[in-house]
């Protein structure tokens, strides 16, 4: 009888936190076109063909000049009923009619991906040295404070190129740069969480009740700290495809590497859009916009359900 | 606390800070092996012996067979004597280019953040005070758009359309160069060919009384730092915004307003002035976004100051030049972020007794 109580005020408490979610009109509006992307992605992942989507890995597709010729250095087309966000055209090869959209459409796939898995990741590791430092305290905490502010004394984008130049320039390792940075941000926010938390009753009794330490910070703590977490993880997908399209564009990737990425395909479109063909840069970087407007709407929206002050 | 403890306990919780700092540099120097740090001193067609002689000449003056720590100290010893490095990218040390391209960055980051803070205060303020007017929801919007803009499209969208496309503003390197041959060759000095007194073309040539030179070298600036203040407005207006907000829910100011107080004189007066302490914390976002900004605007619009060239040394191999400009980036970053702190401190004495 209890549990049936106990799920029903679950129950309840959520329902709330979706009306609250869906009275914020422009928070519904970012979550459909977050929705979109993700089903874009999803599609894209499954049934490219569902979409007129061919080789989702490759910027150009294999053997193209041989079955295109008359695509030889055919200058880019502006938006069309056909090409909707026009068409470029890459590099010295001087390969044309490249279909913008369908690029778009692959790249938005490997961003999403990649955004999270930094994030992802990144939060994993801070979240749990935050835990960890915020309820030991003592040197262990001071030592790892101090290792975040020298992780924030760079300008991210600064700290991404070394560490870039060190490991690699591949997409993996721009992911991985991105991981080095984002982890500091975790831990602080983990770490907040776990001072103000550890301080309730519950957590008290716990270890009045002779809980040890790592079952008190995996299962008392944790739990705790999660949700804010998650929202936090929500609106840093938006943030870091903002940075790493960024560093992308400002020419991570060696240019012999194709990828569809976002940031990539603006910065094919460098040596383009002067020339007038304005739509190599502005397409893709408009794509990563309305993505990341779409995140910090929604995050906008789940601060709201998060925090029970603006709830009303 | 008085502010002096105050200031001084700061200092010396800069101290570890700084010293992570160089071990974070070193380790990503060191990381990449001896091949990597060696890359700048020695010419890639050198082959055989000479270039084997070469190398073990390195590695002594480097001291790359000794254990990691004690590289450590020599390497920290060569910092501190001024001693960063080669670049290979100017074939010059890397010290001597800082000399040259820091300057601008300065300049950039000076422009952009008066501006930045020119626009968003008023801004700031007035959406505020009208909230949930039109004017309100249009700066709200345009914020959020700003705000989720990638920094490479706002300076790419202004390159295009103010610099290339309608030709209004000059979009390309610091001056014109058709000016460059008319540059007066007392203006610089032989050894480190910057130019007097202050390393800034625009201001020296102001001061050397040549009016076409620098006013062509300040427009160039224009296009730059008003994309850099762009990139950076959204997130000051939207902090202030909302402090601005909570503080019109203050008794005073609604004591202000029920002495008759005009509604003019109570946001600009009274609600103005607490509303824009809290900003002076988020200083330290705007600094580091102005950095990290500068290195995007930068490599859009050609401006040659530090954030140019450390991507064209990331992308042509400079590695000197790549951990040099982390060091330096560093820091600047932690002295000003020292320097807002005791700042806001000085104006708010509350802060000291955290």
């Amino acid at each position: 009888m209890a549990t049936v109580l106990e799920h029903k005020a679950r129950f309840d408490e959520l329902k709330l936190s979706a009306r609250v979610f869906l009275a914020n009109k422009t928070a519904v509006a970012g979550l459909v076109i977050f929705l979109v992307f993700m089903g874009d992605a999803l599609i894209v992942q499954i049934a490219p063909g569902v979409l007129g989507v061919t080789y989702p890995n490759d910027v150009i597709p294999p053997q193209f000049t041989q079955t295109n010729p008359e695509c030889d250095n055919m200058p880019p087309e502006p938006p069309s009923l056909s090409h909707p966000f026009g068409t470029f055209e890459y590099g010295q090869q001087g390969i044309g009619c490249l279909d913008l959209l369908q690029l778009v459409m692959k790249a938005i796939r490997i961003d999403i991906a990649i955004a999270f898995f930094i994030v992802l990741v990144g939060a994993a590791i801070g979240t749990l040295l935050g835990v960890v430092s915020g309820y030991v305290g003592k040197w262990l905490d001071e030592v790892l404070m101090r290792v975040t502010d020298v992780f924030f004394s760079v300008p991210f984008l600064i700290l991404a190129l070394a560490v870039g130049y060190v490991i690699g320039r591949t997409l993996f390792n721009m992911a991985l740069a991105l991981i080095i940075i984002w982890w500091p941000l975790y831990a602080r926010y983990g770490r907040s969480l776990t001072l103000t938390t550890k301080e309730a009753t519950f957590i008290e009794s716990a270890r009045a009740s002779g809980s040890g330490r790592l079952k008190i910070m995996f299962r008392h703590l944790l739990p705790n700290v999660l949700p804010p977490i998650l929202v936090q993880i929500s609106l840093d997908v938006g943030t870091v495809i903002l940075i790493f399209s960024t560093l992308a564009f400002i020419g991570f990737l060696p240019s012999n590497v194709l990828v569809p990425e976002l940031g990539a395909i603006a910065n094919f479109g460098l040596d383009l859009a002067p020339l007038g063909f304005w739509w190599t840069v502005v397409a893709p970087g408009g794509v990563i916009t309305l993505f990341a407007l779409a995140v910090n709407l929604m995050g906008d929206g789940l601060r709201d359900v998060i925090d029970p002050r603006r709830r009303s | 606390m008085k502010l002096w403890v105050y200031v001084l306990r700061r200092l010396i919780l800069l101290l570890p800070t700084l010293i992570g700092l160089t071990f974070l540099v070193f380790a990503l120097e060191h990381l990449g092996g001896t091949a990597l740090i060696l890359a700048q001193y020695i010419d890639p067609h050198l082959t055989g012996t000479a270039r084997q002689q070469l190398v073990e000449q390195l590695t002594a003056r480097f001291h790359l067979n000794d254990p990691v720590y004690v590289q450590y100290f020599y390497w920290l010893a060569a910092i501190l004597q001024g001693d960063w490095g080669l670049s290979t990218t100017i074939r010059q040390p890397v010290t001597t280019g800082f000399l040259w391209f820091m300057p601008n960055t300065i300049m950039l980051t000076i422009v952009a953040s008066a501006l930045t803070w020119i626009i968003s205060v008023p801004i700031g303020v007035y959406s505020a005070a009208r909230r949930d007017s039109i004017l309100d929801q249009g700066v709200r919007v345009v914020t959020f758009t700003l705000y989720s803009m990638p920094i490479f499209l706002i300076g790419y969208a202004l390159f295009l359309t103010l610099g290339t496309g309608w030709r209004i503003l000059p979009s390309q390197f610091n001056i014109d160069p058709i000016l460059l041959p008319t540059i007066p060759r007392a203006w610089f000095d032989d050894t480190n060919s910057v130019s007097y007194p202050t390393h800034i073309l625009a201001i020296d040539a102001f001061l050397h009384g040549d009016w076409t030179i620098a006013w062509n070298a300040f427009l160039h600036v224009i296009l730059p730092s008003v994309a850099l203040a762009l990139a950076l407005l959204a997130g000051i207006i939207r902090i202030l915004r909302a402090s601005m907000l909570e503080v019109l829910e203050q008794d005073y100011v609604r004591l202000a307003r029920a002495k008759g107080v005009p509604e003019r004189l109570v946001n600009n007066f009274h609600a103005k002035k607490n509303a824009l302490l809290p900003t002076v914390t988020s200083f330290g976002y705007l600094v580091s976004g102005l950095f990290g900004g500068a290195v995007v605007i930068e490599y859009i619009f050609t401006f040659k100051g530090i954030g140019w060239w450390t991507t064209f040394a990331f992308l042509h191999q400079d590695v000197a030049v790549v951990m040099g400009s982390t060091l330096v980036f560093g820091v600047i970053l932690v002295v000003t972020t020292l320097i807002l702190d005791i700042l806001y401190a000085f104006l708010d004495p509350r802060i000291r007794y955290e």
